[in-house]
């Protein structure tokens, strides 16, 4: 399963001088005028992995892995856990320079900046755990205008409910949970992602290629 | 050694292997005790199938021309030159038959074939 | 000796095409041809041993081993080339070697290295750069360099030219040097096959029409060539198929010698195997 994990990570490497340009860009932004890097961490991690789903459906890549001896629930497993490596490293970077950015403008509201990323960081996962089993049943392709279809009628509600509904007072009810969100959050972004990934794996354990 | 295989001949290219084995055996260039080719680089090097070379010393071995040593190995036996010196005579005898059956069928005397033996023979020399 | 491959009443429906109780045995150290017109359920047959396709009817064992169960275990000894399925091509043969290496327990970089040298690969370019030919050279680098005990190729050698062919057969025939190894060869470029394949299974419309020993075939089949007055002597027991043409007539026979002691036909040629597929598929029974 390691192989497989370098075979995404291998196959992103041409994309490491486009990253490391602009990293160096934005940072320079952020501390020269206005930028905010948070936005870089699903970039870095879940679209760019998005890609390694097109390449392997273009070069039929599922159909070959399954000849070699992983098995096919690794095979998925390596998947999840080689687009986790990605989440975290484009995390740890974006910490790391939004502190630099940060230090340099004497702002010292470490807090808010590191629950921002923390938020990234988890809506990041969040979009693995739903995109991944619908890519694996319908494919790349469809899975992508699928979750698009979606989010629009996620939008399309809220607004419609918006005017009936009135969410500042629904969301006052969530503030009793502020104080635990530290560990909600990790536990509920472990369960889901172990959810998704049984589902993702009973699917791929079925499928003809 | 040389083998030399045809693959438009019509004969069987098992039956080439032996024969041009057994021939090398009869004419001394193989040694009694000498080590043939093993089956699989024999097939290789005449990029033929295993099966193929495999019958054919198969045959050979039928015939006592090679002997096999269990794990070890295909040898050349130690043959009786007489015995097969006389399944060479009957192979010409065969073929005499042969011609003899034509030569009366279409009137071709004796005279004319033993004529042209003796320019065969000639031409060999 | 022992099968390393055994397939029996393999069968599977699709709406437009069905494979029919596919049943053969692959004998350690020998070279299977699998031959057959496009289409004719070649490359599912390979699928299903190789557990890419699901629900089909019927067994297939590995070594011995179930290759559902064991699926795994038995993968470790299997080299595959398959038509058009690889390694995403941004990758280059480097990438590979990596990926291999913790994949594989077996896997020998020195080998494959060897092999990239020896076709005059590049190591460190991007597979999507590589020629069709290039590309099948790779392929068979990849599925040999872990040792495997049976090599499974779908068309490997379709693309190359006739030198690359060559070598790429050389490379088959040193594969089975070793008598525990054997291959399994689809391929509609019968010539490939006509020398160094032990056995032929021929594959047409899903079902086996025959599995014998290439000898058996080469050596006793034969085709008749006759005018329509001698055709209409031979009774139809004793051949297999026959093809009218516009000056001749063409019959496949099982065996040459035994039908020409019957009728003393005046021309009998030894088959192709290509002589052989077309007339099976052309022919009237």
């Amino acid at each position: 399963m390691i192989g497989l994990i370098k075979k995404d990570l291998l196959m992103l490497k041409g994309n490491c001088k486009v990253f490391i340009i602009m990293l160096l860009i934005y940072t320079g932004l952020g501390i020269y005028g206005q930028a905010d890097l948070s936005f870089l961490i699903p970039f870095m991690s879940f679209l760019m992995m998005m890609t390694t789903f097109n390449y392997d459906a273009y070069n039929k890549w599922d159909a070959y892995v399954v000849t070699l001896p992983n098995g096919r629930k690794n095979s998925v497993k390596a998947k999840y856990l080689a687009t986790l490596i990605l989440i975290l490293v484009a995390s740890i970077i974006v910490t790391i320079l939004s502190l630099i950015i940060a230090y340099s403008k004497n702002n010292t509201d470490y807090e808010s900046l590191l629950l921002v990323i923390l938020g990234c960081t988890f809506a990041t996962v969040l979009l693995e755990v739903f995109m991944y089993p619908a890519i694996y049943k319908f494919g790349v392709e469809k899975a992508r205008i699928g979750v698009l279809v979606i989010v629009f009628a996620i939008i399309f509600v809220e607004e419609f409910m918006r005017k009936y509904i009135d969410f500042y007072a629904i969301s006052k009810v969530f503030d009793v949970f502020n104080d635990y969100i530290f560990l909600a959050l990790p536990i509920t972004m472990v369960l889901s992602l172990f959810i998704s990934y049984s589902i993702s794996a009973s699917i791929y354990m079925k499928k003809e290629f | 050694m040389e083998i030399i295989i045809s693959n438009s001949s019509g004969v069987p290219i098992y039956e080439q292997i032996k024969e041009q084995i057994k021939n090398k055996i009869i004419s001394r260039e193989l040694e009694s005790g000498e080590m043939l080719p093993s089956i699989r680089s024999l097939a290789k090097d005449l990029r033929c199938s295993v099966i193929t070379t495999k019958n054919a010393y198969e045959e050979l071995v039928k015939e006592g021309y090679v002997v096999t040593i269990p794990a070890k190995g295909f040898y050349v036996a130690e043959i009786n030159i007489d015995l097969a010196r006389e399944e060479q005579l009957k192979k010409i005898e065969n073929l005499l038959d042969t011609i003899v059956n034509i030569a009366k069928v279409n009137n071709i005397s004796k005279d004319t074939i033993s004529d042209m033996l003796d320019i065969f023979y000639e031409e060999d020399k | 000796m022992g099968d390393i491959l055994e397939v029996k009443d393999l069968s599977k429906r699709y709406d437009d095409f069905e494979l029919k109780n596919i049943s053969f045995n692959l004998p350690k150290g020998m070279i299977m041809g699998l031959i057959g017109e496009n289409g004719a359920g070649k490359t599912t047959t390979i699928k299903a041993i190789l557990d890419i396709i699901k629900d089909y009817k019927g067994n297939i064992k590995i070594f011995g081993l179930s290759n559902r169960k064991d699926d795994k275990r038995i993968k470790e000894d299997i080299g595959v080339v398959l038509d058009d399925m690889f390694f995403p091509e941004i990758l280059t043969p480097t990438d590979i070697n990596s990926v291999m290496k913790d994949t594989f327990k077996n896997w020998d970089s020195d080998l494959y290295f060897k092999y990239l040298n020896d076709f005059s690969l590049p190591k460190s370019k991007q597979v999507k750069t590589f020629s069709r030919g290039m590309r099948k050279k790779l392929e068979i680098a990849v599925a040999i360099s872990h040792h495997p005990k049976l090599l499974i190729l779908d068309e490997p050698t379709s693309g190359l030219d006739p030198i690359a062919r060559n070598e790429v057969i050389d490379i088959f025939q040193d594969f089975i040097q070793n008598e525990e190894c054997s291959i399994l060869i689809s391929s509609h470029i019968t010539t490939d096959l006509e020398h160094i394949a032990d056995y032929i299974t021929f594959i047409n419309k899903g079902e086996i029409l025959l599995s014998k020993t290439k000898d058996e075939l080469l050596d006793n089949y034969g085709i008749v060539k006759c005018t329509e007055k001698e055709f209409k002597n031979f009774d139809n027991k004793d051949y297999i198929r026959y093809k009218k043409n516009k000056y001749d007539y063409e019959v496949l026979v099982e065996n040459k010698k035994e039908f020409n002691k019957i009728y003393k036909v005046s021309t009998i040629d030894k088959v192709t195997l290509e002589d052989l597929m077309v007339l099976m598929i052309k022919g009237v029974e």
